[in-house]
């Protein structure tokens, strides 16, 4: 099998060096297009591949029967022998050339219009709801996976990996971006679906601002440079659950969310301000965020319904 | 080497045939041992959600539940997707009840459907009831095969065989039905697009359910007692190569919707009888023998099996009886035409599973627990019944 996946997919640049390995662009062989790469290396024991592994990329594979226009395409698995420690999963999908980050920095000088946000917004979340719908998270929802094609569809992409990472990866010390992380993983709380509309949030107000919203180094910076913005939460929603302890920070008081994006209407705050709430039981949810007023008020390019 | 490998594994599968082929069972039972010593999943997965209580989720189902005339208050329903606009097939016991039902069926269905789903635990929760039904409907569509046709090496007997061998390493293993439907399911995929030796096939068998137990089952057990299932005629390598084999090939496309659902699902809309029910999960798995039925959507196989069921059971019908009836049949699965071509080969299965040498399921459905329903003697002239009746 091995051979046949090399010889079915021809290396042709490396893309990124990814919080999970590295990623290839390569040429499949048989149809002429470009595929995208990522191995996983799993460590698997005498009894072969482990089951959260097996089960995680059958959902993927299942998520692919309903063919969303805003997911990209997981094209083919291919599981293949390292050692008797390590089995390589090999997940080709969909090559998207250009992602969000490199969107917005070719954007020419004022930015993005608001109705070309406002659409990228409503792609975004479609793809999120639907994955959330089959309980599949993204959990590093960051520009860099977002992917816009030249038609300017929004495709998801990565998600759903760091599950199947997450269990079995190498012990590599890898820097992970924090900029993205809602409160609860940054305390190391338990987290849902929740986590990805944080995300969101953070890429919605970065989407105005053409820079990020919070620039953190460290988790506890990352917390609170947050605090900073959307106030110190209140002691009875301080998850019971962490070690870090809400005295470490100043008791800050929320700021209006158009002091850091000034640019938003009225409507569009309202949503981000519900997107970057601190407790994630209260935070809005995908659909319930694409039923909100931001979405409605005037006509939007609906490039998801063609 | 190879030339004794495939001797040695011919030996291990035509040794299933003959007529002590349940002996070695107690062998291989004793050589797993307790379970408590399987490896069990400590994966947090979602499935494990699905998966607690297997028992309370197909046993205590069955005893009636009350409908309350209140549905008339259900909201209404448009038949979206032209699943069920088209009414029904195969009245045998007439139409009464149904004339006045007619009006009610879409909103009286879809109340129906998302009790039983919910009764059958094959839901989180109850707002996704509908959903999860049209999508049990949709995507069995992807699992199906084109045709039944095997290698050309293979037979449909040789198939037969092995379909036998797993499912009594099936029950040795307590694995849910589910697994074994999947697992039949893998097979008949990867078989096509695998290319295997008659000497690897009881290898590819095993590791179909190898893999339908990683993805069903909280216990499974080690690679090492899978082997010595074989009389270690294959190495652990040998399966764990054949485990990566088959997921690529498959592209580890594992989702399958087994026809056992959507049969618990019309019986228990249907407000059949244990019995009914009990011959018709019997009749249903006799279809795993039964190359031809590759080409049938799962929902057809369940509802040509419960149909027999009752043809050949020939309960005395009571009005509410028939009303559920033809309220679980309104949903519209396909042509009469298919349904009884499915009967027919059902019902010849049936006729005969007893004197064959695959009787594994024969011989599980003649147990107390299962009401003895293999042994019901209208079985033996079933396809006679059905001649009569069509």
């Amino acid at each position: 099998m091995a051979h046949a996946t090399s010889i079915q997919y021809e290396p042709v640049a490396e893309i990124g060096g990814g919080a999970y390995g590295t990623v290839y662009k390569a040429r499949d062989t048989e149809s002429g297009q470009f595929v995208a790469l990522k191995s996983v290396r799993v460590q698997t024991d005498q009894n072969g591949l482990p089951v959260s592994t097996v089960r995680e990329v059958a959902l993927l594979r299942r998520l692919e029967q309903f063919d969303h226009p805003n997911v990209v395409r997981l094209m083919d698995v291919c599981a293949t022998k390292r050692s008797d420690q390590e089995t390589k999963v090999t997940l080709v999908f969909e090559h998207v050339d250009q992602d969000l980050k490199t969107y917005l920095e070719r954007a020419p000088a004022p930015g993005l219009s608001p109705e070309r946000i406002k659409d990228l917004m409503k792609q975004l979340l479609c793809g999120l709801a639907f994955l959330h719908t089959n309980r599949v998270m993204h959990r590093d929802l960051k520009p860099e996976n977002i992917l816009v094609t030249s038609q300017g569809q929004v495709k998801l992409a990565d998600f759903g990996l760091a599950r199947i990472y997450s269990c079995h990866m190498a012990l590599t010390p890898v820097v992970v971006t924090l900029w993205y992380r809602p409160p609860e993983v940054l305390l190391q709380s338990s987290y849902a679906t929740p986590v990805d509309i944080w995300s969101t949030g953070c890429i919605f107000a970065e989407m105005f601002r053409r820079k990020p919203l919070f620039c953190g180094d460290s988790e506890v910076d990352q917390l609170g440079k947050i605090f900073d913005v959307v106030g110190l939460p209140p002691e009875e929603e301080w998850p019971t659950d962490v070690t870090l302890s809400r005295k470490n920070f100043p008791p800050l008081l929320p700021r209006p969310i158009t002091d850091v994006v000034p640019e938003i209407n009225g409507q569009g705050a309202q949503l981000l301000q519900k997107m970057l709430t601190f407790d994630p039981l209260k935070r809005i949810s995908a659909l319930n965020a694409l039923e909100h007023p931001y979405f409605q008020d005037e006509e939007t390019l609906t490039q998801t319904k063609s | 080497s190879v030339q004794d490998g495939s001797s040695n594994n011919a030996k291990t599968l035509s040794s299933l045939q003959v007529d002590e082929r349940r002996a070695p069972l107690k062998s291989w039972a004793n050589a797993c041992g307790p379970k408590e010593c399987w490896q069990s999943v400590v994966d947090e997965s979602r499935m494990a959600l699905i998966k607690m209580e297997p028992e309370r989720r197909w046993v205590c189902i069955w005893s009636s539940a009350c409908v309350s005339p209140l549905m008339l208050s259900s909201p209404p329903f448009c038949g979206a997707d032209g699943c069920m606009e088209e009414s029904v097939f195969l009245y045998p016991h007439g139409l009464q009840g149904l004339h006045s039902l007619q009006a009610l069926v879409p909103s009286l269905l879809r109340r129906e459907v998302e009790m039983a789903l919910e009764k059958l635990d094959l839901i989180f929760d109850h707002t996704y009831a509908w959903e999860l039904f049209l999508d049990m409907m949709e995507s069995q569509k992807h699992h199906t095969l084109s045709n039944a046709d095997l290698p050309q090496h293979f037979t449909d007997a040789t198939r037969a065989i092995l379909v036998d061998w797993l499912i009594q390493v099936h029950e040795m293993m307590h694995f849910q039905d589910e697994t074994l439907y999947l697992a039949i399911h893998l097979l008949n995929r990867s078989l096509r697009q695998v290319k295997v030796t008659t000497a690897n096939l009881q290898l590819l068998g095993i590791v179909c359910l190898f893999i339908a137990a990683k993805k069903e089952e909280c216990l499974l057990p080690e690679v090492s007692e899978l082997c010595s299932l074989m009389d270690h005629t294959y190495t652990k390598h040998q399966l764990l190569r054949m485990e990566r084999k088959v997921l690529s090939v498959l592209k580890f496309d594992l989702s399958y919707c087994p026809p056992l659902h959507f049969l618990l699902l019309f019986a228990s809309i249907a407000r059949c009888s244990d019995k009914v029910v009990w011959m018709g999960r019997y009749l249903l798995e006799l279809s795993l023998f039964e190359g031809q039925c590759v080409v049938f959507l799962p929902s057809q196989l369940a509802g040509a099996a419960l149909c027999l069921a009752r043809q050949v059971l020939q309960e005395p019908p009571t009005p509410e009886g028939e009303a559920a009836w033809c309220l679980a049949f309104s949903i519209h699965i396909g042509s009469e035409m298919v349904l009884l071509s499915i009967m027919r080969i059902l019902a010849s299965a049936a006729a005969k599973a007893q004197t064959q040498d695959t009787c594994a399921t024969f011989i599980k459905f003649s147990s107390p627990e299962t009401m003895h329903v293999s042994r019901h003697p209208a079985l033996n002239i079933a396809t006679g019944v059905l001649d009569v009746w069509s």
